[in-house]
């Protein structure tokens, strides 16, 4: 229900899992622990501890109508499938939550640019089979959708690198420093979230790197093998990159229109300030790559420490506004906007125009999604040239 | 030790699934341990209600059926809860393998799982591992948004809602009362499409902005709700990507990549410098101004202006 608490979805789970269990095991006796855990995608802890409840179920707990399931550590044997009666343990049809979930990422991964045809296909084709069995439970799914973004050419190009164990040569834009770099890099595996990236070895730094696929200017599959050491994947879904400990802190003040920086980069803290705005914390291994975020902020907000951050953004701005001063004859923009309300980083954002509840913040003036590369925005919630930082082991 | 309510559920569903006739509430009672013991009438009918509702939630269609005395009995009847024949290949499989892994929020992850567990059940062919087909791809769909889930089933259930959002440079939220349409992710960011009625029209929301809870109002849409709903297009324009004027700006050789890849036209116009047209579109103002003294805005003066005063609130800082 909208506004409930969010229940602990163990129980349902659960239930849900030990019902399809039932018709599972029903047509597999003795079947391996190992391999029932695989095909439903649980742990063989799990599975045995709906090992332990199933035989506490069954139509009444009188009368021995419970499930006689047991196990012997490594099959399990179920030894009156009779008990549920002859139908009992037919397949369910799915639940409109379960189709949903199933059909709106399966489009959404069929819709990834650059995804090789013969998985697209079959998941189109698994799409529509799906649909059609959840029937009406399917409809719901359209309320409910989800793009990501990718390269095309560059994905298939890491994509065919990964299958074919090949190493990669890229020409790769770093916001942070405004400037491209030519590197080797061993890939990984494929990411998306939103963006995709490419995890990869890179030969230059002798470390993992995660690339932005919209930001791989030029790309190359060489001859040499790819030969990545060995390395821990991580989990990738919080935030591609995790300031560590000992990264140097900065503080950054924004009023109520620069509140869009605490939505787009990993911070240690955000506190409200009197005035709508934030004052908010974050640690990052490269302070000078947030000269940009200063820029962009204008009177929406600044940075309070480090002093040599703030200052280096102060003269960057005098420098370019120096600029203006020599040529402003020709083109005479200055100071027609005044002091009175300039646009924040919304602009016209906000309530008015066509049916916009608010605006998105600066996701940036992006490029067109076919288009390539992206500009850099806080969009990428990692500050720029953090994804392209040093792994840190720990 | 009280009796675990995934137990309860299960022998719930078993003896409405098992069932011919309907079957009353005592009698429910006096063939589940867990109901037995659950005390006073008053908390067995609680519990009764909460899991008839959380079996509906994971699929079971649940009759109510009132026999001659007037008594209501209950059963999930075969017919109803049988899944329809459906029969995938092994491709079929891998890719539904590798879309049940991509949600990243619990309910959704935990129903994805579901789905391809009662599929299993149903014979999906297990010979390929997923992982394995897809070698090494890892689409995730993010939801850090406390507003998704409650959100999610207002759309689901077509059921108003409340709640307070703060427009972007909003110093203090504002109450909100919107009939939900739709939810979309882009960017790793999630929209909300609906109907705003104290507005009385369409509105988008990003749910980061909303702040408190959700709450769900009684009662039913008063608008119709579109065919189709695209929220994408609303954020799109939004984020700049309406680009319908051109720009001409002055950009250091070497520097502004993405300035240039973007770029209509470029020249050499000496001493280190190009000149470069670019499409200019909501925001653009603010991302010029990232590149400091590397960009020079020539036109249009109302653009000039604009980043002109915002360099100019950077130096005074």
């Amino acid at each position: 229900m909208a506004g409930k608490p969010v229940r602990p979805a163990n129980a349902i789970d659960q239930t849900r899992r030990m019902l399809s269990l039932v018709t599972y095991l029903r047509e597999r006796p003795g079947a391996r622990i190992e391999d029932v855990a695989r095909a439903f995608g649980i742990t063989e802890d799990e599975l045995v501890s709906d090992l332990d409840v199933l035989p506490m179920c069954g139509t009444s707990f009188r009368g021995g109508d419970l499930l006689d399931i047991d196990t012997d550590g490594e099959r399990i044997w179920w030894h009156n499938p009779a008990a549920l009666g002859a139908d009992a343990a037919e397949p369910l049809r799915l639940a409109a939550d379960e189709a949903t979930a199933l059909l709106v990422a399966a489009r959404a991964v069929a819709t990834l640019p650059g995804l090789r045809e013969g998985d697209r296909q079959a998941l189109l084709r698994a799409t529509a089979k799906v649909e059609t069995s959840a029937g009406e439970a399917a409809g719901a799914s359209s309320r409910l959708s989800v793009t990501f973004e990718s390269e095309g050419g560059v994905f298939a190009d890491v994509d065919r690198a990964i299958s074919e164990r090949r190493r990669l040569w890229v020409r790769y834009y770093s916001p942070a420093r405004d400037e491209l770099t030519e590197r080797e890099i061993d890939p990984i595996r494929l990411v998306s979230v939103g963006h995709t990236y490419v995890e990869a070895w890179c030969r230059r730094s002798e470390a993992r790197r995660t690339f932005r696929l919209d930001r791989v200017a030029e790309i190359k599959v060489l001859d040499e093998p790819s030969a990545p050491p060995e390395v821990e994947l991580r989990d990738l879904s919080e935030a591609l990159v995790q300031p560590a400990a000992e990264d140097p802190e900065v503080v950054v003040e924004v009023g109520p229109g620069g509140r869009w920086v605490a939505e787009y980069y990993p911070h240690d803290s955000a506190e409200e300030l009197d005035d709508g705005g934030l004052r908010i914390t974050l640690r990052t291994p490269d302070p000078a790559s947030l000269r940009r975020l200063a820029l962009r902020l204008g009177r929406d907000g600044r940075i309070v420490s480090p002093a040599e951050l703030a200052d280096s953004a102060r003269r960057a701005a005098r420098e370019a506004l120096a600029a203006y001063d020599g040529a402003g004859g020709t083109h005479g923009a200055d100071g027609t906007h005044g002091a009175d309300g300039a646009p924040g980083a919304d602009g016209t954002g906000g309530d008015g125009g066509t049916g916009t509840g608010g605006s998105p913040g600066p996701v940036g003036a992006g490029t067109s999604p076919a288009e390539r590369p992206e500009r850099d925005g806080p969009d990428d919630g990692g500050g720029g040239g953090a994804h392209d930082r040093r792994e840190r082991t720990r | 030790m009280a009796i675990a309510k995934a137990e309860r559920l299960m022998n719930l569903a078993l003896c409405l699934l098992g069932t011919r006739r309907p079957l009353s509430k005592r009698e429910l009672r006096e063939s589940i341990e867990a109901y037995l013991e659950a005390g006073t009438d008053d908390s067995f009918n609680r519990m009764f209600e909460r899991d008839k509702e959380d079996l509906r939630e994971l699929g079971l269609v649940i009759e109510t059926v009132e026999n001659l005395d007037g008594e209501i009995g209950y059963l999930a009847r075969r017919d109803s809860n049988r899944l329809p024949p459906i029969t995938l290949d092994a491709e079929e499989a891998a890719a539904l393998g590798l879309a049940a892994k991509v949600w990243q929020q619990a309910r959704l992850a935990g129903a994805a799982s579901g789905a391809l567990q009662k599929l299993r059940a149903a014979g999906l062919p297990e010979d390929v591992d997923p992982y394995e087909a897809h070698g090494a791809l890892e689409p995730r769909i993010p939801v850090h948004e406390a507003a998704f889930e409650p959100l999610m089933l207002a759309c689901r259930d077509r059921r108003p809602v409340v709640f307070d959002y703060r427009k972007a440079s909003a110093a203090q939220p504002e109450p909100r009362n919107v009939e939900p349409w739709a939810l979309e992710c882009w960017r790793g960011h999630w929209y909300l499409a609906g109907f705003d009625r104290d507005r009385g029209a369409e509105r988008v929301f990003r749910l980061s902005r909303i702040t408190g809870r959700v709450r769900a109002r009684g009662g039913r849409f008063t608008a119709p709700v579109p065919d189709v709903v695209t929220v994408r297009e609303t954020v799109a324009s939004w984020a700049g990507e309406r680009a319908d004027r051109t720009a001409l700006i002055r950009l250091r050789t070497g520097a502004g990549y993405p300035l240039r890849s973007r770029a209509t036209k470029v020249r050499e116009a000496g001493e280190g410098w190009d000149e470069l047209e670019i499409p200019y579109g909501h925001g653009l103002d603010a991302w010029l101004v990232e590149f400091g003294p590397d960009v020079v805005v020539l036109e249009p003066a109302e653009l000039r202006a604009d980043v002109v005063e915002r360099l100019r609130a950077v130096a005074k800082g």
